[in-house]
Order: structure tokens, then sequence, then C-alpha cells
């Protein structure tokens, strides 16, 4: 009889053990919640007893756990095809940091805000003439910015010169002053 | 398959417009795009050729709208 009684003894001391612990369990956690709404308490000083919207708030703060935090990433991603797949169609290199794009003799390169222009790329001795350039979007991603400076130079090189000359004044891709837009320099 | 009209902004790349080149009213895409270039200065470029366009017609399936840039 004592083997058959065994199994059961087993089943309801395992079962008390569960009981005991649970229960136990539930009280770490209670104090846990005890201990929370006396911090918010402390910081806002309004009674409040706020726990885990706070504590939410403060995960969503965190770059990599904002919604938008993918949607930066898929922006950046989708900038660098698009410089990509410009670069690729007017026949523009990449070059150290930068981009150079030849129009018959004159060569430009594309760094950043930066461009260079080399009026004779084939004289050793021909220098380098150098503006910067703002887009009408400050925040536009860069790799989209050097997209639109270099898709711009390679259908209207002398755009250079009216970037050069004509500074905080916004032109269009055909050289044209642009003139409600407000231009802003980061 | 449909033909778009997109630009680069604070945002990154927005598509403007989006249609059917073979039912479209092209009269039509093409006041969208005046307005725009009027609004922003930008200027409608074929992402199929990297090449600037007057008037957008229905066998471009990429327009870029480009905006305008200020030198510094």
């Amino acid at each position: 009889m004592a083997p058959d009684v065994l199994p059961l003894i087993a089943f309801l001391a395992l079962f008390m053990w569960r009981i005991m612990f649970s229960g136990m369990g539930r009280g770490w956690l209670v104090g846990e919640h005890d201990v929370l709404p006396r911090r918010q308490n402390d910081l806002f000083g309004q009674g409040f007893y706020i726990i885990d919207p706070a504590r939410l708030i403060l995960v969503a703060d965190e770059p990599e756990n904002r919604a938008d935090g993918a949607d930066l990433f898929d922006r950046k991603y989708r900038a660098q095809d698009y410089l990509r797949r410009i670069v690729a169609l007017i026949g523009a290199t990449q070059m150290g940091g930068g981009y150079a794009l030849d129009v018959g003799t004159t060569r430009f390169q594309v760094r950043g805000r930066y461009v260079r222009r080399a009026l004779d790329v084939t004289d050793p001795k021909c220098r380098y003439e150098e503006t910067c350039f703002y887009p009408a979007h400050k925040e536009m991603p860069k790799a989209e910015q050097i997209a639109t400076a270099l898709l711009q130079l390679k259908n209207n090189p002398a755009l250079f010169d009216g970037w050069a000359a004509q500074k905080s004044i916004a032109l269009k891709a055909d050289g044209r002053v642009f003139t409600p837009c407000v231009m802003i320099r980061e | 398959m449909n033909a778009k009209i997109v630009t680069f902004s604070s945002h990154g790349d927005t598509t403007l417009l989006e249609y059917d080149p073979a039912t479209a009213d092209m009269d039509e895409v093409n006041r969208v795009i005046a307005e725009y270039e009027v609004k922003t200065g930008a200027q409608p470029f074929d992402m199929a050729t990297g090449e600037r366009i007057s008037k957008v017609t229905s066998e471009q399936r990429e327009v870029l709208m480009v905006h305008p840039i200020a030198g510094g």
C-alpha cells in the first residue's frame, strides 16, 4: 500500500510548494508596485500614482524603440539607394568621401555641402574653385542633397557659377532665381 | 504599371503623385507639377535618363521633382 501512497504524497507536496511560492511571488510583485507609486509621487509631488505610463514613455523615448526609428533607417536606406541610382545614371563616380562628375573637361567634386570645380581636368596645373550649397530642405538626407546637386550640375554646369556668385539665393535647376523660397542655413 | 512623381524633402523621398499612365489625364498631371513648381521651385527630372524635362508624358515612369539649391 505504501508504494501507492508515495506518488500522492509527492503530488501534494509539489502542490503545496507551488501555492506557497506563487503567493510569495505575488507578494514581491506587490512590493514593487508599492515602491513605484511612491517614487512617482516624489517626482511630481501631486499625488498621482501612475506606474506603467511613465515607464512606457521612458521606453518610447529611447531612439531604438521609437516607432519612427525604423522609418528613419528606411529613409536613410532609400536616400542612399536614390543616390546610387543617380550616380549611375549620370556617370558620376565615388571618389574618397565624395562624388566626382565629369561634364566635358570640367570635373565637379561634390562632398557634403561643398562643390569643387576644375575647369580643365586634363590640365595638371588646373586650379580648383570651391563653393558650398544649401538645399531648400535643410533636413533632407545628406545622400539626397548630394544627389540633387549632382543631378543639377550634370544638366546645367553653369549653376556652379550661380551658387558661387549669388550666395543664399535659391536657384532652380534651370538656373533661374527662385524667390519665394526661404533658405535656412544650418 | 503605375507611374509616380517623387521629390526629396525633409522627410526623405516623398511620392507626390501616383497614376496609371495608360489612363491618366497627362494634362492634369502636368498641371499639378506646374503648381508644385510655382510653390516650391522644384523642376521635373526623368529618373530613367537623369535629364530635366519640360513636360511629363505617359512614357515616363518615375519623375523626380528637384528642389532649388542656394550657394553659400
